[in-house]
């Protein structure tokens, strides 16, 4: 956008009152400016002017007739009067009109308190109808998806929900059917609406027709206990607000926030909440099966993780945590091992990544004023659906161009002026082409058989990055092989390097705080802040002398030295490796040959099983702290439920002080402090700071690894791409989640060439064999990757997929047979 | 009598191009047109005064002046969505001379410089549809259409397509929405096609009848088209008289006619022997008038000033056993089916309008539910989204204005037998 128009403002009078806004604005929104409220039911922020309701009319000076303020845009001088005799009849007339077969069914309906139709009623409205006809009849509460309930006798035809469905989620997918007062919405054919951001529709409705299946008659608006959180699913951390009654979860609404969600949540975040009321939730603490007082788990863990220090040593004791942890249980963490243990075996992630980046940290925002988006190995639409619809905004709205560069086909190629498909596993080759080529130099001879991709078109996508003012690198550090987030680093440093272009990254890994996890310094490598163990002065000096300063064992090293017994004590925070780590059910036997493995976690798992000491974590819902989005923003994620069992810091400090920790923080916010303090790039994070929108961490410095140039072993069958699902059935989404709709077959995507050559059709049940396992899966014939690779959507934790891939190999190669 | 848009209208075959070719110098405008420049073209028309003859009447040459400037490609989409009630006058310039209107919009192409034509017709002119494009792949074959138009370098495609049955795809937005494959509902305006219309083009939305004015005005001259009529309002005009006339049909006047003579020279004088009682001069969307205004001269600013409008040239006459609350009935419950639902006054009103007039035609009506239809039609006048909504209430407001005692006449028979007048 042209900063120049967007500073330009416009004066004009509303009521009166001279009022100055930004050029463009419509006369709705700049009466809020000065606290005039101009009644409205179709129009809304993020739709834009419509004007089919009529609610908003108003008079205008030089305008013979009154006029919709939704539609109009403020011009210099203009004279708004929002209060005469004649808009007052206008809109009482227009809300007898809307209220003329309008049920009024307020009583029992669960907009009712929270209603723009009730509230505009009692402002605007006339005290009576002179309507004295029976209400015309229609369907009351019908499904429109298994989650979304609609009352077409309460729809008022504001066609908000079906101008959300075109112009945010670009789908579609609802619609206006017949005309005149029999007009309802609805889908082609009757279809169900079961898109993955479906649940806006219920916020946005401004009447009781749209609702929410699994809330519906359960509460009062007004007996809702209502907290400010975030969601605990993907690592957008869309805000939302958690309503409660008697401490039970009882629905999730859309909290906007322009810097993060835009004021939309994802379906999973709407009703991905059932855990927190699950039956599979680890309730209490165990030890050796057996429930125990969390004092005695405790003391459990201290009295073995010492033995097993005094006989082996410290490294002979691990930590492995997750993403999912907020910032302060994280760092309680790290610290209790490299402080009270003495060992940087400590890690949260399975793929090679590292802290900090060589050019800007781009927030979210920063993806719809850049003239380019560049989208590397990335599938926002399953992995961090909000950013779906962040990109989907910028290229459709704010005239932002963007090239997609994956080793599979994702929903974003619609959306790209250029969409590059790469063979699996050539993400490094590819990369390291397009650094090449950025240079000015040649792109390798090779790059076409090794990557699939034509020079040419690196070429292009070099053109367009060095020619775009502004250009922002997503990319999925999760999704990319080997060594390749180095080369994309070396890539970033680069195009930074470049005069005409501004260039930032989102680092965009799907899990809720994999960014502050990073931070946090939960690395086997780096201290917190993102300082690498070389740094030791600096370790040192915030640390203290005895701060380990050897290269700990990563995750997926952890599991192996387990396996060869060098390592004895595990502490697993979050996570569950049996089904999430590469080589799945291999880690099983790994785990077994512990002599101490304690689980930290929410839900019984597979990995719980193994564990002599079972502790429980409350997670999102209940917990308090911080987490970091994708965009570096820190917020705070508060609690809208509780429960009598510790935090997971306080558990994290329990054991700490047997271990000899003289201090024990007095609640989390001692702890955001600590950080605050301790952590590079957090100076600035404090509550109040952080309360209302987050706020930017500062930039944590840039380390990078050394490229390997890996050749892909040349083998039998087709190399591996395990691809994340959005509603995968899993531990938080299980079979009682209102979302199971959404659960998806097991399929194996393939190209047309070897889905021949392998004599399979479409449809076919096949079982895709590696690693020793075997998967059985459906196949589809999509092209979804280029000819050798096949790519294995995770839908859920029985399909247990991750069995395929060979655990710290770049690629695995799996056999398809009928 | 003038005639230019029904000159040899009944000749058979006419629809074919041969026969339309040698009865109606067919097609000779294009050479006389190409020799000009697109803009000397614009100018032409702007000096014929010719003006919009859907409805609006606005001047046709101003409207292709609008154009958004050097945006290519642009559209013309030719209004053949003839659905007032009253108006078939376009149905027969369709059915008896596609050729005309071919010609037509090949000269408004050219004046503004549009490559893609189409002609949106009415779902229920399926038959015209063949015969359209029968009539335009003639034209092709004759190489009045394609590429390269007799060597001119102007290249121009025309295609028909048809509508689905929806009075409001008329209105030109709606049009343009429902050409483009979505529900036609109207757009918010501006934009104005001229600016952003079909596919976010600057697009050119006319009337057959004002099309098919064209190839006269480029072949004899703006004078001479300007010659016809009064000052303000030009040239020739067809007006679709139904009702209770002894000749009802499509008659093409010079502007100014007296309506009276309308209905007495052309149309043959009212039923019967009967008198006239009322008429509605432009279609259904327009305020009908007493037998008094009859003398009203039919034009565009003499119309106005009785407190009516032209609109699209129907001609609706009712003799002096009607109630006019059963014409107000009717048409209640053509705007109740026909309003596409987008808008609250227009949506809810035309429903509640349509209960109260059948209430009152059941003589179960209240004498307070007439000053009540006022109040629901002036709650809805100016206040809709687009003129539908308007329209809706013309002729109710005007029947209620004119013709009180009509309703007067129904509740006060609460217990009467009698029948109410004919319709």
């Amino acid at each position: 956008m042209d900063t120049a128009t967007q500073t330009d403002t416009v004066t004009l009078t509303i009521d009166g009152k001279t009022v100055t806004v930004p050029k463009g604005t419509v006369v709705v929104d700049a009466a809020k400016t000065v606290d005039i409220e101009i009644p409205v039911f179709c129009y809304h922020e993020k739709l834009g002017p419509f004007g089919c309701c009529r609610m908003c009319l108003v008079e205008v000076e030089k305008m013979p007739k009154m006029t919709t303020a939704c539609t109009l845009t403020v011009g210099e001088g203009m004279v708004v009067k929002t209060n005469t005799e004649k808009v007052e009849k206008a809109q009482k007339g227009v809300l007898e009109f809307t209220l003329l077969n309008h049920p009024l069914d307020c009583p029992v309906c669960d907009k009712g308190g929270e209603c723009p139709l009730q509230d505009n009623t009692f402002k605007f409205g006339p005290p009576d109808t002179r309507m004295d006809y029976n209400r015309f009849n229609r369907d009351k509460a019908t499904p429109l998806s298994p989650v979304i309930t609609i009352d077409r006798e309460r729809c008022i035809a504001c066609q908000r929900c079906t101008r959300y469905s075109d112009i945010i989620e670009k789908d579609q997918a609802l619609v206006m059917r017949n005309r005149g007062f029999q007009n309802r919405v609805s889908t082609f054919n009757d279809q169900p609406y079961d898109t993955r951001f479906s649940g806006n529709v219920i916020d946005i409705c401004p009447v009781g027709a749209l609702t929410n299946t699994d809330f519906r008659f359960t509460a009062r608006s007004w007996d809702l206990t209502n907290s400010s959180t975030l969601c605990g699913h993907c690592a957008c951390n869309c805000n939302m607000t958690l309503g409660a009654r008697l401490n039970e979860m009882k629905r999730i609404t859309t909290r906007p926030n322009d810097l993060v969600d835009d004021g939309w949540i994802c379906d999973k975040a709407r009703w991905g909440y059932d855990f927190t009321k699950s039956k599979n939730r680890i309730a209490q603490p165990r030890k050796q099966g057996q429930v125990v007082a969390i004092q005695d788990a405790c003391s459990e863990v201290v009295v073995s993780l010492k033995k097993i220090v005094e006989a082996h040593g410290p490294n002979s004791v691990g930590f492995i945590g997750s993403g999912y942890g907020l910032n302060e249980d994280l760092y309680s963490y790290q610290k209790l091992f490299r402080e009270h243990i003495g060992t940087n075996n400590i890690d949260h992630k399975t793929y090679v990544d590292t802290p900090g980046l060589p050019v800007t940290h781009f927030d979210l925002l920063d993806v719809e004023t850049s003239d380019l988006v560049v989208l590397i190995a990335s599938d926002p639409t399953e992995e961090l659906p909000i950013l779906d619809l962040r990109l989907k905004k910028a290229v459709e709205r704010q005239g932002t161009e963007m090239i997609v560069l994956n080793d599979q086909q994702t929903l974003m190629d619609k959306y790209a002026a250029l969409s590059v498909r790469y063979n699996i596993g050539s993400d490094g080759a590819l990369l390291a082409g397009l650094n090449a080529v950025l240079q000015g130099q040649s792109a390798g001879s090779d790059l076409e058989s090794a990557t699939g991709v034509a020079s040419s078109q690196l070429q292009l996508v070099a053109e367009k990055i060095k020619t775009a003012g502004k250009v922002c690198v997503i990319y999925n550090p999760a999704a990319l092989t080997g060594s390749a987030i180095h080369t994309l680093k070396q890539c970033l440093a680069t195009a930074g390097g470049l005069a005409e272009t501004a260039v930032g990254a989102i680092p965009a890994a799907p899990v809720t705080n994999a960014m502050g996890a990073m931070d946090m310094g939960v690395l086997p490598d780096c201290y917190p802040g993102g300082v690498p163990l070389s740094n030791s002065d600096a370790i040192k000096a915030k640390w203290g002398d005895t701060a380990p300063l050897e290269k700990g064992w990563s995750a997926l090293e952890m599991i192996e030295k387990a396996r060869s017994g060098e390592l004895k004590a595990l502490v697993v925070y979050r996570s569950n490796p049996v089904v999430d780590f590469p080589g799945g059910r291999n880690v099983e036997e790994a785990l077994g040959k512990l002599d101490l493995l304690v689980v930290h976690d929410i839900m019984e798992t597979e990995t719980a099983k193994l564990a002599q000491v079972v502790l429980p974590s409350n997670g999102p819902g209940f917990d308090e702290g911080t987490t970091t989005n994708i965009g570096g923003r820190v917020q705070l994620r508060t609690k809208g439920l509780t429960t009598d069992n510790p935090a997971d810091w306080k558990i994290v400090s329990m054991i700490a002080k047997e271990l000899g920790q003289e201090t024990a923080p007095k609640d989390v916010h001692a702890i955001t402090a600590e950080i605050a303090e301790k952590v590079g790039g957090y100076q600035e994070i404090k509550r109040s700071a952080i309360r209302k929108e987050g706020k930017n961490r500062a930039v944590v410095p840039s380390s990078n690894g050394a490229t390997a140039s890996e050749e892909i072993a040349t083998g039998d069958g087709l190399i591996l791409r395990i691809a994340d699902v959005l509603f995968s059935h899993d531990k938080i989404l299980d079979a009682e989640s209102n979302l199971a709709h959404q659960f998806q077959p097991s399929t194996v995507h393939l190209h047309a060439s070897d889905a021949n050559g392998l004599g399979v059709q479409e449809g076919d049940e096949v079982s895709v064999s590696g690693n020793g396992h075997e998967v059985k899966a459906e196949v589809r014939i999509s092209n979804r990757c280029n000819p050798g690779g096949a790519v294995l959507p995770k839908v859920s934790d029985e399909q247990d997929v991750m069995s395929l891939a060979e655990a710290g190999k770049a690629i695995s190669r799996v056999t398809i047979k009928k | 009598m003038t005639e230019i848009l029904f000159k040899a209208i009944d000749t058979p075959n006419l629809t074919s191009l041969d026969v339309y070719e040698k009865t109606l110098d067919g097609y000779q405008s294009l050479k006389k047109a190409f020799e000009k420049t697109p803009d000397e073209l614009v100018e032409m028309v702007k000096a014929s005064g010719l003006r919009g003859r859907g409805g609006a009447g606005f001047p046709t040459g101003l409207k292709w002046s609008f154009l958004a400037k050097d945006v290519f490609p642009r559209y013309l989409a030719c209004n053949a969505d003839e659905s007032e009630p009253g108006t078939c006058k376009d149905r027969e310039l369709l059915m008896k001379n596609p050729h005309l209107l071919i010609e037509g919009m090949i000269l408004c192409s050219y004046a503004c410089q549009i490559e893609t034509g189409y002609i949106y017709m009415r779902g229920e002119f399926w038959e015209y549809e063949e015969l359209m494009d029968t009539a335009i792949e003639e034209a092709y074959a004759k190489g009045y259409l394609g590429k390269n138009i007799m060597g001119t370098g102007f290249n121009l495609d025309i295609y028909t397509h048809m509508g689905a049955g929806a009075y409001i795809c008329g209105e030109e937005s709606a049009l343009l929405t429902s050409l483009e494959g979505y529900r036609g509902e109207p757009r918010l305006k501006p934009p104005f096609p001229a600016v952003e219309g079909l596919y976010g083009k600057p697009t050119v939305v006319n009337n057959v009848e004002t099309l098919c004015a064209i190839p006269f005005i480029v072949l004899n001259g703006a004078e001479a088209y300007a010659a016809i009529g009064t000052e303000k309002s030009k040239g020739t005009k067809l007006v679709s008289v139904s009702g209770h006339v002894n000749k009802p049909g499509n008659y093409e006047i010079p502007l100014g006619t007296p309506t009276i003579d309308l209905i007495e020279k052309y149309a043959g004088g009212i039923r019967n022997g009967n008198k006239l009682k009322a008429f509605i001069p432009g279609g259904s969307s327009v305020p009908m008038l007493p037998a008094s205004k009859a003398d009203v001269p039919y034009d565009y600013e003499s119309l106005m000033e009785a407190g009516t409008m032209l609109g699209s040239g129907a001609l609706i006459v009712m003799d002096d056993t009607t109630n006019v609350v059963s014409e107000a009935l009717c048409l209640a419950h053509f705007y109740m089916h026909e309003s596409c639902g987008k808008c609250t006054p227009c949506r809810e009103g035309t429903r509640w309008m349509y209960q109260i007039l059948s209430d009152i035609i059941g003589r179960k009506g209240k004498p307070e539910q007439v000053e009540l239809l006022n109040d629901i039609c002036d709650n809805m006048a100016f206040k809709c989204f687009c003129p539908l909504g308007d329209a809706a209430v013309a002729p109710v407001v005007s029947s209620i204005q004119y013709f009180p005692e009509d309703y007067e006449e129904l509740i006060a028979s609460l217990k009467s037998e009698q029948p109410v007048g004919a319709h």
